[in-house]
């Protein structure tokens, strides 16, 4: 088969789809004010879809930040220092979060179709994988949930306990989160740990958009 | 704004035929077929304002389209079609002689670009409208002398391919 013959029969389907009149029962060309109508529809979809999800994580986060600060200001005193602290801690990682999500719907809204493919497939997929990115800083905060109920009372109080009990429990979560943190990436999405740690729907998407990634740099590399 | 609405009318009425075979290089079933083609639609209409002089029409439009139809078709993805995708408009009477013969090289060749991967499939329908490469590098993000190898290969395979088959 030459080159000819594959543009020919093309030509010979685009010849048809004209001949076969198809076309002009498509009302979807012609129906341009139908256009806000399915606007509102596309926004429970794709891309609206995904900031959607993030804005409702933001008003989440926020109004958790928001409690946090009061118990926080209800606590303001020096014996509460340690649960202070990790209060304070818990609202930096959160306050991150919600700066990283912020990010990802100016991105989002800053996707534009006219440009060319390779450049819109590939900030749709990385920005569907940055849901990781922010998994993996919220990971970060969990030895801080262990240690808001220290205090010098307890520490001096029943020295055992705290040495052998709290700080090994909070030592072993710190281990964990700084594990989770550096190994939470798409190049371990098809690990066991990773599908367990993930929903199976979130981690069907996420595999998909990491395949896809990986398709993209395929794709850009020179073919030798 | 109607001339604008009646201007952008027109020229998807010029186009409509490109939006019909990328929808179906894209899409498994009717539903689906007609849903992006709308949906292609409500993007180019979105986009009239961005459209940029220094381009031509065609290369803003299949930017467009192929990116719509992509991002749809990652979000649909279902199994094969079980029916060719051309059944409902190759159904014309045709006095030809050879168009049995004709009809299954058509259904062929969108059977091996829908097996193709969705960037390749992109690649292979702008080759097959006869872009230029220096167009087609434009549309993709890639550049020529990786647009030539690329459809070098794939028109190779799609070569075997149809030697498999006997018409």
């Amino acid at each position: 088969m030459e080159d000819m013959e594959l543009k020919n029969i093309w030509k010979e389907y685009d010849r048809r789809i004209e001949e076969s009149k198809i076309l002009n029962m498509q009302s979807w060309a012609l129906n341009i004010k139908t256009y806000e109508y399915l606007q509102t529809q596309k926004a429970k979809s794709g891309l609206n879809a995904l900031s959607g999800f993030k804005k409702w994580m933001i008003f989440a986060g926020i109004l958790f930040i928001a409690f946090l600060v009061l118990l926080i200001i209800k606590s303001l005193k020096f014996q509460n220092i340690y649960f202070i602290g990790s209060l304070s801690s818990i609202v930096i990682f959160n306050i991150l979060a919600i700066i990283f999500y912020l990010r990802h719907i100016v991105l989002i809204h800053e996707i534009d179709n006219t440009e060319s493919l390779v450049e819109v497939q590939e900030k749709i997929v990385k920005l569907q994988t940055s849901t990781l990115r922010i998994t993996k800083i919220l990971f970060l905060q969990t030895p801080f949930y262990s240690t808001f109920f220290w205090s010098r009372a307890m520490i001096t109080g029943n020295p055992t306990a705290f040495f052998f009990i709290a700080v090994p429990v909070t030592l072993f979560f710190a281990a964990l989160s700084i594990w989770l943190y550096r190994n939470i990436n798409y190049h371990n999405a098809g690990k066991r740990w990773f599908r367990i740690l993930f929903s199976s729907k979130e981690w069907t998407s996420i595999i998909k958009a990491v395949n896809f990634l990986k398709e993209i740099e395929e794709f850009k590399k020179e073919a030798v | 704004m109607q001339t604008d609405q009646e201007e952008f009318l027109r020229l998807i009425e010029e186009n409509k035929r490109i939006i019909f075979k990328i929808c179906n290089s894209y899409c498994y079933n009717k539903n689906d077929h007609d849903d992006l083609a709308q949906e292609i639609v409500c993007q180019l209409w979105k986009s009239c304002g961005k459209f940029d002089t220094e381009y031509k029409f065609s290369t803003w439009m299949y930017r467009i389209a192929l990116n719509t139809a992509i991002s749809f078709y990652r979000k649909e993805k279902k199994s094969a079609p079980t029916v060719p995708l051309t059944e409902h408009l190759l159904h014309v009477e045709d006095n030809d002689g050879g168009t049995g013969i004709l009809e299954a090289k058509i259904n062929s060749l969108h059977q091996f670009i829908n097996e193709l991967k969705a960037l390749d499939r992109a690649l292979m329908i702008l080759y097959l409208e006869e872009k230029n490469y220096s167009e087609i590098a434009e549309i993709l993000g890639i550049t020529e002398t990786n647009v030539a190898t690329k459809i070098s290969r794939i028109k190779e395979k799609l070569k075997q391919k149809f030697l498999t088959i006997n018409y």
